[in-house]
Protein backbone atom coordinates (compact mmCIF):
# COMPACT_ATOMS: atom_id res chain seq x y z
CA UNK A 1 0.00 0.00 0.00
CA UNK A 2 1.33 3.43 -0.89
CA UNK A 3 2.08 5.73 2.00
CA UNK A 4 -0.04 8.82 2.19
CA UNK A 5 1.87 11.79 0.79
CA UNK A 6 3.11 14.31 3.34
CA UNK A 7 0.72 17.22 3.71
CA UNK A 8 2.76 20.28 4.54
CA UNK A 9 0.28 23.11 4.39
CA UNK A 10 1.25 25.46 1.59
CA UNK A 11 1.73 29.05 2.61
CA UNK A 12 -1.50 30.08 0.92
CA UNK A 13 -3.26 28.39 3.82
CA UNK A 14 -1.55 30.62 6.36
CA UNK A 15 -4.32 33.16 5.82
CA UNK A 16 -6.89 30.65 4.79
CA UNK A 17 -9.74 31.92 6.93
CA UNK A 18 -9.33 35.43 5.51
CA UNK A 19 -9.07 34.06 2.01
CA UNK A 20 -12.15 31.90 2.46
CA UNK A 21 -14.06 34.95 3.71
CA UNK A 22 -13.47 36.49 0.27
CA UNK A 23 -15.90 33.87 -1.09
CA UNK A 24 -19.15 34.19 0.88
CA UNK A 25 -20.91 31.84 -1.54
CA UNK A 26 -18.94 28.97 -0.01
CA UNK A 27 -20.34 29.60 3.46
CA UNK A 28 -23.76 28.15 2.78
CA UNK A 29 -25.24 24.74 3.37
CA UNK A 30 -26.21 22.68 0.34
CA UNK A 31 -28.69 19.89 1.02
CA UNK A 32 -28.14 20.43 4.74
CA UNK A 33 -24.35 20.00 4.52
CA UNK A 34 -21.55 22.56 4.26
CA UNK A 35 -20.85 23.22 0.59
CA UNK A 36 -17.70 21.55 -0.75
CA UNK A 37 -17.24 23.23 -4.10
CA UNK A 38 -15.09 21.07 -6.39
CA UNK A 39 -16.38 22.16 -9.80
CA UNK A 40 -13.79 24.86 -10.36
CA UNK A 41 -12.79 23.70 -13.82
CA UNK A 42 -16.34 24.57 -14.89
CA UNK A 43 -16.33 27.89 -13.09
CA UNK A 44 -14.43 29.28 -10.12
CA UNK A 45 -16.14 31.46 -7.55
CA UNK A 46 -15.54 35.20 -7.52
CA UNK A 47 -13.89 36.88 -4.51
CA UNK A 48 -15.30 40.03 -2.94
CA UNK A 49 -12.28 41.97 -4.22
CA UNK A 50 -13.31 41.25 -7.81
CA UNK A 51 -16.98 41.91 -7.10
CA UNK A 52 -15.94 45.17 -5.46
CA UNK A 53 -13.90 46.29 -8.47
CA UNK A 54 -16.85 45.62 -10.74
CA UNK A 55 -19.26 47.44 -8.42
CA UNK A 56 -16.83 50.36 -8.27
CA UNK A 57 -16.87 50.57 -12.05
CA UNK A 58 -20.65 50.33 -12.23
CA UNK A 59 -21.19 52.96 -9.55
CA UNK A 60 -18.55 55.52 -10.53
CA UNK A 61 -17.27 54.95 -14.07
CA UNK A 62 -19.96 53.28 -16.17
CA UNK A 63 -20.43 54.78 -19.62
CA UNK A 64 -19.85 53.60 -23.16
CA UNK A 65 -16.28 53.73 -24.33
CA UNK A 66 -14.31 55.19 -27.24
CA UNK A 67 -17.12 57.49 -28.34
CA UNK A 68 -17.87 60.18 -25.82
CA UNK A 69 -16.07 63.40 -25.18
CA UNK A 70 -17.59 63.52 -21.74
CA UNK A 71 -15.67 62.71 -18.58
CA UNK A 72 -17.45 59.53 -17.63
CA UNK A 73 -16.88 58.03 -21.07
CA UNK A 74 -13.20 58.83 -20.76
CA UNK A 75 -13.07 57.18 -17.34
CA UNK A 76 -14.74 54.04 -18.71
CA UNK A 77 -12.38 54.00 -21.70
CA UNK A 78 -9.41 54.33 -19.36
CA UNK A 79 -10.72 51.50 -17.17
CA UNK A 80 -11.18 49.27 -20.22
CA UNK A 81 -7.72 49.99 -21.64
CA UNK A 82 -6.16 49.68 -18.19
CA UNK A 83 -7.76 46.21 -17.91
CA UNK A 84 -6.30 45.29 -21.29
CA UNK A 85 -2.80 46.34 -20.22
CA UNK A 86 -3.05 44.51 -16.89
CA UNK A 87 -4.17 41.31 -18.55
CA UNK A 88 -1.42 41.50 -21.16
CA UNK A 89 1.13 41.78 -18.40
CA UNK A 90 -0.63 38.97 -16.47
CA UNK A 91 -0.06 36.46 -19.30
CA UNK A 92 3.45 37.66 -20.08
CA UNK A 93 2.59 39.35 -23.36
CA UNK A 94 5.35 41.45 -24.91
CA UNK A 95 5.44 44.42 -27.26
CA UNK A 96 4.62 42.28 -30.29
CA UNK A 97 1.39 41.07 -28.68
CA UNK A 98 -2.14 42.43 -28.56
CA UNK A 99 -5.15 41.39 -26.51
CA UNK A 100 -8.72 41.28 -27.79
CA UNK A 101 -11.61 40.97 -25.36
CA UNK A 102 -14.09 38.20 -26.11
CA UNK A 103 -17.02 36.61 -24.31
CA UNK A 104 -14.84 33.68 -23.30
CA UNK A 105 -12.51 30.97 -24.55
CA UNK A 106 -15.09 29.48 -26.92
CA UNK A 107 -15.67 32.88 -28.50
CA UNK A 108 -11.92 33.48 -28.80
CA UNK A 109 -11.22 30.11 -30.43
CA UNK A 110 -14.11 30.59 -32.86
CA UNK A 111 -12.69 34.00 -33.71
CA UNK A 112 -9.40 32.36 -34.68
CA UNK A 113 -10.86 29.34 -36.49
CA UNK A 114 -13.33 31.41 -38.45
CA UNK A 115 -10.92 34.28 -38.98
CA UNK A 116 -8.32 32.03 -40.58
CA UNK A 117 -10.69 29.99 -42.73
CA UNK A 118 -12.77 32.75 -44.22
CA UNK A 119 -11.58 35.19 -46.86
CA UNK A 120 -12.97 38.63 -47.37
CA UNK A 121 -12.92 41.61 -49.71
CA UNK A 122 -10.69 39.85 -52.19
CA UNK A 123 -8.34 38.73 -49.48
CA UNK A 124 -7.88 34.94 -49.45
CA UNK A 125 -8.40 32.97 -46.26
CA UNK A 126 -5.21 31.95 -44.44
CA UNK A 127 -5.98 28.29 -45.13
CA UNK A 128 -7.35 26.54 -48.19
CA UNK A 129 -7.68 23.18 -49.94
CA UNK A 130 -4.67 20.95 -49.44
CA UNK A 131 -3.67 22.66 -46.20
CA UNK A 132 -3.69 20.79 -42.91
CA UNK A 133 -4.87 21.62 -39.42
CA UNK A 134 -3.60 19.55 -36.49
CA UNK A 135 -5.62 19.51 -33.29
CA UNK A 136 -4.64 17.51 -30.23
CA UNK A 137 -6.85 14.69 -29.03
CA UNK A 138 -7.04 16.24 -25.56
CA UNK A 139 -9.19 19.15 -26.61
CA UNK A 140 -12.45 20.46 -25.25
CA UNK A 141 -15.11 20.55 -27.97
CA UNK A 142 -14.48 24.33 -28.12
CA UNK A 143 -11.00 23.69 -29.53
CA UNK A 144 -12.12 20.91 -31.87
CA UNK A 145 -15.50 21.73 -33.37
CA UNK A 146 -14.45 25.20 -34.64
CA UNK A 147 -11.54 23.49 -36.45
CA UNK A 148 -13.85 20.86 -37.94
CA UNK A 149 -15.91 23.77 -39.27
CA UNK A 150 -12.81 25.63 -40.46
CA UNK A 151 -11.62 22.55 -42.34
CA UNK A 152 -15.02 22.08 -43.90
CA UNK A 153 -15.26 25.76 -44.86
CA UNK A 154 -11.78 26.02 -46.36
CA UNK A 155 -11.26 22.57 -47.82
CA UNK A 156 -8.33 21.92 -45.49
CA UNK A 157 -7.74 18.54 -43.84
CA UNK A 158 -8.12 18.07 -40.11
CA UNK A 159 -5.65 15.74 -38.39
CA UNK A 160 -5.66 14.67 -34.76
CA UNK A 161 -2.58 14.35 -32.57
CA UNK A 162 -3.72 11.35 -30.56
CA UNK A 163 -2.57 10.81 -26.97
CA UNK A 164 -1.11 7.50 -25.81
CA UNK A 165 -3.10 5.03 -23.70
CA UNK A 166 -2.32 7.08 -20.57
CA UNK A 167 -3.64 10.22 -22.22
CA UNK A 168 -0.22 11.85 -22.76
CA UNK A 169 0.89 13.76 -25.84
CA UNK A 170 4.35 13.21 -27.32
CA UNK A 171 6.63 15.36 -29.42
CA UNK A 172 7.64 12.51 -31.71
CA UNK A 173 3.99 11.81 -32.52
CA UNK A 174 3.55 15.46 -33.51
CA UNK A 175 6.77 15.37 -35.54
CA UNK A 176 5.36 12.45 -37.53
CA UNK A 177 2.13 14.35 -38.25
CA UNK A 178 3.67 17.68 -39.23
CA UNK A 179 4.08 18.36 -42.92
CA UNK A 180 4.92 21.57 -44.79
CA UNK A 181 1.17 21.84 -45.51
CA UNK A 182 0.30 22.11 -41.83
CA UNK A 183 -0.91 25.68 -41.33
CA UNK A 184 -2.43 25.48 -37.85
CA UNK A 185 -1.72 23.54 -34.67
CA UNK A 186 -4.26 23.85 -31.83
CA UNK A 187 -3.57 22.54 -28.33
CA UNK A 188 -4.75 22.83 -24.76
CA UNK A 189 -2.50 23.87 -21.88
CA UNK A 190 -4.43 21.43 -19.67
CA UNK A 191 -7.16 18.97 -20.57
CA UNK A 192 -10.41 19.89 -18.85
CA UNK A 193 -11.57 16.26 -18.98
CA UNK A 194 -8.53 14.29 -17.82
CA UNK A 195 -6.44 16.98 -16.10
CA UNK A 196 -3.48 16.10 -18.33
CA UNK A 197 -0.98 18.92 -18.65
CA UNK A 198 0.80 18.31 -21.97
CA UNK A 199 4.32 19.59 -22.66
CA UNK A 200 2.72 22.45 -24.56
CA UNK A 201 5.87 24.60 -24.67
CA UNK A 202 7.77 21.96 -26.66
CA UNK A 203 4.79 20.96 -28.81
CA UNK A 204 4.05 24.56 -29.80
CA UNK A 205 7.74 25.16 -30.58
CA UNK A 206 7.85 22.11 -32.82
CA UNK A 207 4.75 23.14 -34.76
CA UNK A 208 5.96 26.72 -35.04
CA UNK A 209 9.32 25.56 -36.39
CA UNK A 210 7.50 23.68 -39.11
CA UNK A 211 5.71 26.88 -40.12
CA UNK A 212 2.30 26.42 -38.51
CA UNK A 213 0.31 29.08 -36.69
CA UNK A 214 -0.07 27.89 -33.09
CA UNK A 215 -3.17 28.15 -30.92
CA UNK A 216 -3.21 27.51 -27.18
CA UNK A 217 -6.38 27.01 -25.12
CA UNK A 218 -5.23 28.23 -21.73
CA UNK A 219 -8.64 28.18 -20.01
CA UNK A 220 -7.59 25.54 -17.47
CA UNK A 221 -4.14 27.04 -16.84
CA UNK A 222 -4.37 30.80 -16.27
CA UNK A 223 -6.21 30.37 -12.96
CA UNK A 224 -3.09 28.98 -11.31
CA UNK A 225 -0.09 28.96 -13.68
CA UNK A 226 1.94 31.98 -14.71
CA UNK A 227 1.83 32.05 -18.50
CA UNK A 228 4.90 33.48 -20.22
CA UNK A 229 3.53 34.30 -23.62
CA UNK A 230 6.67 36.11 -24.77
CA UNK A 231 8.71 32.93 -24.30
CA UNK A 232 6.13 30.63 -25.93
CA UNK A 233 6.01 29.75 -29.62
CA UNK A 234 2.37 30.74 -29.50
CA UNK A 235 0.47 32.87 -32.01
CA UNK A 236 -2.94 32.82 -30.31
CA UNK A 237 -3.89 32.11 -26.73
CA UNK A 238 -7.46 32.00 -25.43
CA UNK A 239 -8.72 32.13 -21.85
CA UNK A 240 -11.83 32.86 -19.80
CA UNK A 241 -12.39 35.15 -16.83
CA UNK A 242 -14.78 32.84 -15.01
CA UNK A 243 -12.20 30.08 -14.66
CA UNK A 244 -9.77 32.49 -12.97
CA UNK A 245 -12.02 33.96 -10.24
CA UNK A 246 -13.51 36.54 -12.58
CA UNK A 247 -16.95 37.21 -14.02
CA UNK A 248 -18.85 34.92 -16.39
CA UNK A 249 -19.29 35.83 -20.05
CA UNK A 250 -15.85 37.42 -20.36
CA UNK A 251 -12.60 36.24 -21.88
CA UNK A 252 -9.69 37.17 -24.07
CA UNK A 253 -7.76 36.27 -27.16
CA UNK A 254 -4.16 37.36 -26.88
CA UNK A 255 -1.66 36.82 -29.60
CA UNK A 256 1.10 38.08 -31.80
CA UNK A 257 -0.07 41.17 -33.65
CA UNK A 258 1.09 39.79 -36.99
CA UNK A 259 -1.02 36.69 -36.41
CA UNK A 260 -4.07 38.60 -35.18
CA UNK A 261 -3.88 40.75 -38.30
CA UNK A 262 -4.44 37.64 -40.41
CA UNK A 263 -7.87 37.11 -38.85
CA UNK A 264 -10.84 38.12 -40.93
CA UNK A 265 -13.21 39.92 -38.56
CA UNK A 266 -16.54 38.19 -38.13
CA UNK A 267 -18.41 40.63 -35.95
CA UNK A 268 -19.09 43.72 -38.00
CA UNK A 269 -20.57 46.93 -36.68
CA UNK A 270 -19.69 49.90 -34.57
CA UNK A 271 -16.28 50.52 -33.04
CA UNK A 272 -14.49 48.11 -35.38
CA UNK A 273 -14.39 50.46 -38.36
CA UNK A 274 -12.19 53.33 -39.37
CA UNK A 275 -14.50 54.82 -41.97
CA UNK A 276 -17.79 53.76 -43.50
CA UNK A 277 -19.67 54.76 -46.63
CA UNK A 278 -22.96 53.33 -47.84
CA UNK A 279 -20.97 50.96 -50.06
CA UNK A 280 -18.11 49.79 -47.95
CA UNK A 281 -16.10 50.08 -44.78
CA UNK A 282 -12.47 50.31 -43.85
CA UNK A 283 -11.74 48.41 -40.69
CA UNK A 284 -9.99 49.83 -37.68
CA UNK A 285 -6.61 48.72 -36.42
CA UNK A 286 -6.19 46.02 -33.81
CA UNK A 287 -7.58 45.42 -31.27
CA UNK A 288 -10.73 47.41 -32.18
CA UNK A 289 -11.18 45.64 -35.52
CA UNK A 290 -11.94 42.40 -33.67
CA UNK A 291 -14.11 44.00 -30.99
CA UNK A 292 -17.22 45.07 -32.89
CA UNK A 293 -20.07 46.41 -30.75
CA UNK A 294 -20.21 47.82 -27.24
CA UNK A 295 -17.95 45.70 -25.06
CA UNK A 296 -18.50 44.24 -21.62
CA UNK A 297 -16.47 46.93 -19.87
CA UNK A 298 -17.47 45.88 -16.37
CA UNK A 299 -16.44 42.34 -17.29
CA UNK A 300 -13.03 43.52 -18.47
CA UNK A 301 -12.56 45.42 -15.20
CA UNK A 302 -13.56 42.29 -13.27
CA UNK A 303 -11.25 40.10 -15.30
CA UNK A 304 -8.30 42.39 -14.59
CA UNK A 305 -9.22 42.43 -10.90
CA UNK A 306 -9.27 38.62 -10.96
CA UNK A 307 -5.77 38.61 -12.44
CA UNK A 308 -4.67 40.96 -9.65
CA UNK A 309 -6.25 38.58 -7.10
CA UNK A 310 -4.25 35.66 -8.51
CA UNK A 311 -1.05 37.71 -8.52
CA UNK A 312 -1.65 38.79 -4.93
CA UNK A 313 -1.49 35.12 -3.92
CA UNK A 314 1.20 34.26 -6.43
CA UNK A 315 1.06 31.54 -9.04
CA UNK A 316 3.87 29.56 -7.44
CA UNK A 317 1.98 29.41 -4.15
CA UNK A 318 -1.22 28.54 -5.96
CA UNK A 319 0.37 25.76 -7.98
CA UNK A 320 1.98 24.31 -4.85
CA UNK A 321 -1.34 24.39 -2.98
CA UNK A 322 -3.27 22.79 -5.83
CA UNK A 323 -0.58 20.18 -6.46
CA UNK A 324 -0.79 19.11 -2.81
CA UNK A 325 -4.55 18.90 -2.87
CA UNK A 326 -4.48 16.96 -6.12
CA UNK A 327 -1.84 14.57 -4.80
CA UNK A 328 -3.99 14.01 -1.72
CA UNK A 329 -7.11 13.33 -3.79
CA UNK A 330 -5.31 11.05 -6.25
CA UNK A 331 -3.71 9.10 -3.41
CA UNK A 332 -7.01 8.73 -1.56
CA UNK A 333 -9.05 7.75 -4.61
CA UNK A 334 -6.52 5.10 -5.55
CA UNK A 335 -7.00 3.46 -2.15
CA UNK A 336 -10.65 2.85 -3.03
CA UNK A 337 -11.20 -0.43 -4.81
CA UNK A 338 -12.23 -0.13 -8.45
CA UNK A 339 -11.27 3.54 -8.86
CA UNK A 340 -9.02 4.62 -11.72
CA UNK A 341 -7.69 8.20 -11.79
CA UNK A 342 -6.95 9.68 -15.22
CA UNK A 343 -3.55 11.33 -15.75
CA UNK A 344 -2.65 10.57 -12.15
CA UNK A 345 0.99 11.68 -12.55
CA UNK A 346 0.53 14.87 -14.54
CA UNK A 347 2.25 17.99 -13.15
CA UNK A 348 0.57 21.29 -12.19
CA UNK A 349 -3.03 20.35 -12.74
CA UNK A 350 -6.04 21.23 -10.62
CA UNK A 351 -8.26 18.52 -12.09
CA UNK A 352 -8.83 15.04 -10.70
CA UNK A 353 -10.89 12.98 -13.11
CA UNK A 354 -11.76 9.38 -12.24
CA UNK A 355 -13.90 6.41 -13.11
CA UNK A 356 -15.30 3.78 -10.79
CA UNK A 357 -15.96 0.24 -11.87
CA UNK A 358 -19.66 -0.53 -11.55
CA UNK A 359 -20.70 2.99 -10.56
CA UNK A 360 -21.78 5.58 -13.13
CA UNK A 361 -20.51 9.16 -12.72
CA UNK A 362 -24.05 10.61 -12.75
CA UNK A 363 -25.01 8.44 -9.79
CA UNK A 364 -21.79 9.32 -7.95
CA UNK A 365 -22.37 13.01 -8.66
CA UNK A 366 -25.94 12.94 -7.37
CA UNK A 367 -24.93 11.06 -4.22
CA UNK A 368 -22.04 13.50 -3.60
CA UNK A 369 -24.39 16.45 -4.08
CA UNK A 370 -26.63 15.02 -1.36
CA UNK A 371 -23.61 15.53 0.92
CA UNK A 372 -23.03 19.07 -0.29
CA UNK A 373 -20.15 18.12 -2.58
CA UNK A 374 -20.26 19.71 -6.05
CA UNK A 375 -18.42 17.84 -8.80
CA UNK A 376 -18.92 17.60 -12.54
CA UNK A 377 -19.91 14.34 -14.20
CA UNK A 378 -20.16 13.23 -17.80
CA UNK A 379 -17.82 13.64 -20.71
CA UNK A 380 -16.97 17.29 -19.96
CA UNK A 381 -17.31 18.39 -23.59
CA UNK A 382 -14.44 16.08 -24.53
CA UNK A 383 -16.25 13.03 -25.80
CA UNK A 384 -13.65 11.99 -28.42
CA UNK A 385 -10.89 11.93 -25.79
CA UNK A 386 -12.83 9.78 -23.32
CA UNK A 387 -13.91 7.47 -26.15
CA UNK A 388 -10.28 7.19 -27.25
CA UNK A 389 -9.08 6.42 -23.73
CA UNK A 390 -11.93 3.94 -23.36
CA UNK A 391 -12.98 5.35 -19.98
CA UNK A 392 -16.40 6.65 -20.97
CA UNK A 393 -17.85 9.43 -18.81
CA UNK A 394 -15.94 10.39 -15.66
CA UNK A 395 -16.44 12.10 -12.33
CA UNK A 396 -14.32 15.23 -12.14
CA UNK A 397 -13.29 17.05 -8.98
CA UNK A 398 -11.48 20.28 -9.73
CA UNK A 399 -9.65 22.38 -7.18
CA UNK A 400 -9.18 26.06 -6.46
CA UNK A 401 -7.38 28.31 -4.03
CA UNK A 402 -10.10 28.10 -1.36
CA UNK A 403 -10.23 24.29 -1.22
CA UNK A 404 -8.73 22.42 1.72
CA UNK A 405 -7.39 19.00 2.62
CA UNK A 406 -10.44 18.57 4.82
CA UNK A 407 -12.63 19.01 1.74
CA UNK A 408 -10.57 16.44 -0.14
CA UNK A 409 -11.21 14.03 2.77
CA UNK A 410 -14.94 14.76 2.48
CA UNK A 411 -14.75 13.93 -1.21
CA UNK A 412 -13.02 10.63 -0.47
CA UNK A 413 -15.61 9.73 2.18
CA UNK A 414 -18.42 10.72 -0.18
CA UNK A 415 -17.07 8.62 -3.04
CA UNK A 416 -16.64 5.63 -0.73
CA UNK A 417 -20.24 6.02 0.45
CA UNK A 418 -21.56 6.40 -3.11
CA UNK A 419 -19.83 3.19 -4.15
CA UNK A 420 -21.31 1.36 -1.15
CA UNK A 421 -24.80 2.47 -2.20
CA UNK A 422 -24.35 1.67 -5.88
CA UNK A 423 -22.50 -1.62 -5.92
CA UNK B 1 -36.00 11.70 3.09
CA UNK B 2 -32.40 10.67 2.50
CA UNK B 3 -31.36 10.39 -1.11
CA UNK B 4 -30.50 6.72 -0.67
CA UNK B 5 -34.16 6.02 0.14
CA UNK B 6 -35.62 8.60 -2.21
CA UNK B 7 -33.69 8.06 -5.44
CA UNK B 8 -31.72 4.88 -4.96
CA UNK B 9 -34.38 2.55 -3.59
CA UNK B 10 -33.49 -1.12 -3.28
CA UNK B 11 -35.69 -2.08 -6.22
CA UNK B 12 -33.91 0.51 -8.42
CA UNK B 13 -30.49 -0.80 -7.46
CA UNK B 14 -31.62 -4.39 -7.89
CA UNK B 15 -32.69 -3.65 -11.49
CA UNK B 16 -29.41 -1.79 -12.08
CA UNK B 17 -27.45 -4.85 -10.92
CA UNK B 18 -29.56 -7.37 -12.86
CA UNK B 19 -31.34 -5.61 -15.70
CA UNK B 20 -34.28 -7.58 -17.15
CA UNK B 21 -34.64 -8.27 -20.86
CA UNK B 22 -31.07 -7.17 -21.48
CA UNK B 23 -29.30 -8.22 -24.67
CA UNK B 24 -29.83 -8.57 -28.39
CA UNK B 25 -33.22 -9.49 -29.82
CA UNK B 26 -33.04 -11.85 -32.77
CA UNK B 27 -35.97 -11.32 -35.09
CA UNK B 28 -36.61 -7.76 -33.94
CA UNK B 29 -39.03 -5.83 -36.14
CA UNK B 30 -38.42 -2.38 -34.65
CA UNK B 31 -35.33 -0.80 -33.16
CA UNK B 32 -33.99 2.62 -32.12
CA UNK B 33 -31.25 4.20 -30.01
CA UNK B 34 -31.36 6.98 -27.47
CA UNK B 35 -28.31 9.03 -26.49
CA UNK B 36 -27.74 11.32 -23.52
CA UNK B 37 -25.48 14.08 -24.85
CA UNK B 38 -24.21 14.94 -21.35
CA UNK B 39 -22.44 11.64 -20.79
CA UNK B 40 -22.65 9.84 -24.13
CA UNK B 41 -24.75 7.07 -22.56
CA UNK B 42 -26.57 5.12 -25.21
CA UNK B 43 -29.51 2.75 -24.92
CA UNK B 44 -30.78 0.67 -27.81
CA UNK B 45 -34.31 -0.73 -27.59
CA UNK B 46 -35.42 -3.55 -29.90
CA UNK B 47 -38.99 -4.77 -30.25
CA UNK B 48 -40.69 -7.70 -31.91
CA UNK B 49 -44.14 -6.41 -32.77
CA UNK B 50 -46.81 -8.87 -33.87
CA UNK B 51 -50.21 -7.44 -34.86
CA UNK B 52 -49.70 -4.24 -32.80
CA UNK B 53 -48.63 -6.21 -29.76
CA UNK B 54 -45.11 -6.05 -28.31
CA UNK B 55 -44.34 -9.77 -28.24
CA UNK B 56 -40.71 -9.27 -27.20
CA UNK B 57 -38.54 -6.38 -26.02
CA UNK B 58 -34.86 -6.24 -25.19
CA UNK B 59 -32.43 -3.44 -24.58
CA UNK B 60 -28.68 -3.01 -24.80
CA UNK B 61 -26.18 -0.33 -23.92
CA UNK B 62 -24.83 1.34 -20.84
CA UNK B 63 -26.06 4.00 -18.54
CA UNK B 64 -26.29 5.13 -14.95
CA UNK B 65 -28.30 3.27 -12.30
CA UNK B 66 -31.37 5.43 -12.91
CA UNK B 67 -31.22 4.86 -16.66
CA UNK B 68 -30.62 1.12 -16.46
CA UNK B 69 -33.31 0.55 -13.81
CA UNK B 70 -35.85 2.69 -15.63
CA UNK B 71 -35.27 0.90 -18.94
CA UNK B 72 -35.29 -2.51 -17.29
CA UNK B 73 -38.61 -1.83 -15.55
CA UNK B 74 -39.94 -0.37 -18.79
CA UNK B 75 -39.29 -3.62 -20.65
CA UNK B 76 -41.14 -5.58 -17.96
CA UNK B 77 -44.08 -3.21 -18.13
CA UNK B 78 -44.51 -3.18 -21.90
CA UNK B 79 -43.72 -6.78 -22.74
CA UNK B 80 -46.91 -8.33 -24.07
CA UNK B 81 -48.70 -4.97 -24.20
CA UNK B 82 -50.44 -3.40 -27.18
CA UNK B 83 -48.32 -0.66 -28.79
CA UNK B 84 -50.96 1.94 -27.95
CA UNK B 85 -50.81 0.93 -24.28
CA UNK B 86 -47.00 1.20 -24.34
CA UNK B 87 -47.30 4.71 -25.77
CA UNK B 88 -49.81 5.69 -23.10
CA UNK B 89 -47.57 4.39 -20.34
CA UNK B 90 -44.63 6.26 -21.82
CA UNK B 91 -46.65 9.48 -21.88
CA UNK B 92 -47.76 9.05 -18.27
CA UNK B 93 -44.26 8.17 -17.00
CA UNK B 94 -42.80 11.18 -18.78
CA UNK B 95 -45.59 13.37 -17.38
CA UNK B 96 -44.86 12.18 -13.85
CA UNK B 97 -41.14 12.85 -14.17
CA UNK B 98 -41.55 16.26 -15.74
CA UNK B 99 -44.17 17.21 -13.15
CA UNK B 100 -47.15 17.64 -15.46
CA UNK B 101 -49.06 14.58 -14.20
CA UNK B 102 -49.83 13.09 -10.80
CA UNK B 103 -48.35 9.63 -10.42
CA UNK B 104 -50.94 6.86 -10.79
CA UNK B 105 -49.40 4.24 -8.53
CA UNK B 106 -51.60 1.35 -9.58
CA UNK B 107 -50.89 2.06 -13.24
CA UNK B 108 -47.13 2.55 -12.85
CA UNK B 109 -46.51 -0.51 -10.69
CA UNK B 110 -42.77 -0.87 -9.92
CA UNK B 111 -42.07 2.26 -11.95
CA UNK B 112 -43.44 4.31 -9.06
CA UNK B 113 -40.03 3.72 -7.44
CA UNK B 114 -38.61 6.18 -9.99
CA UNK B 115 -41.17 8.95 -9.37
CA UNK B 116 -38.66 10.65 -7.04
CA UNK B 117 -36.43 11.44 -10.01
CA UNK B 118 -38.80 14.36 -10.65
CA UNK B 119 -37.12 16.09 -7.69
CA UNK B 120 -33.69 15.86 -9.41
CA UNK B 121 -34.10 17.83 -12.64
CA UNK B 122 -30.61 17.03 -13.90
CA UNK B 123 -31.43 13.31 -13.73
CA UNK B 124 -34.79 13.28 -15.54
CA UNK B 125 -33.00 12.74 -18.86
CA UNK B 126 -31.36 9.64 -17.38
CA UNK B 127 -34.69 8.10 -16.39
CA UNK B 128 -36.25 8.90 -19.77
CA UNK B 129 -33.42 7.74 -22.04
CA UNK B 130 -34.73 4.19 -22.54
CA UNK B 131 -38.29 5.48 -22.96
CA UNK B 132 -37.09 7.94 -25.55
CA UNK B 133 -35.52 5.04 -27.46
CA UNK B 134 -38.79 3.09 -27.09
CA UNK B 135 -40.78 5.99 -28.56
CA UNK B 136 -38.49 6.05 -31.58
CA UNK B 137 -38.41 2.27 -31.88
CA UNK B 138 -42.21 2.12 -32.10
CA UNK B 139 -41.95 4.37 -35.17
CA UNK B 140 -38.89 2.69 -36.66
CA UNK B 141 -39.67 -0.61 -38.36
CA UNK B 142 -36.54 -2.38 -39.48
CA UNK B 143 -36.26 -3.03 -43.21
CA UNK B 144 -37.64 -6.46 -44.11
CA UNK B 145 -34.19 -7.60 -45.28
CA UNK B 146 -32.69 -6.76 -41.87
CA UNK B 147 -35.48 -8.64 -40.14
CA UNK B 148 -34.92 -11.77 -42.18
CA UNK B 149 -31.16 -11.39 -41.80
CA UNK B 150 -31.41 -11.38 -38.02
CA UNK B 151 -33.62 -14.48 -37.92
CA UNK B 152 -31.33 -16.45 -40.20
CA UNK B 153 -28.97 -18.45 -37.97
Amino acid sequence: MNARPPLSEASVLAHHAALRAQFPILAQPINGQPLVYLDNAATTQMPLAVQGAMRQFETTQRANIHRGVHTLSQRATDAFEQARSSLKRFVGAGGEHELVFTSGTTDALNMVAQGLSQGQDGRAAAIGPGDEIIVSGLEHHANLVPWQQAAWRSGATLRILLPDAQGRLHEDALARLLTPRCRIFALTACSNASGERPPYEALLALAKKSGALTVLDAAQAVGHSAMQLDTLACDFMAFSAHKMYGPMGMGALVGRRAALERLTPFRFGGDMVQSVSFDRAVFAELPARLEGGSPNVGGAVGMAAAAAFIESIGQHTLEAHLAELRQHAVWGLRQIEGVTVLSAQTPTSAIVSFVVQGAHPHDIGTLLDAHGIAVRTGHHCAQPLLDHLGTGPTTRASLAVYNTHEEVEQLLTGVTHAIEVLR
Amino acid sequence: MSIDLDLYQDIVLEHKRSPRNFGALPGATHQADGTNPQCGDQISVALKIERDRIAEVRFQGQGCAICMASTSMMTEAIRGAQTTAARQLQAHFRGVLTGTEEADEAYLGKLISLAGVARYPSRIKCALLGWHALGHALQSPLPASTVSATVTP
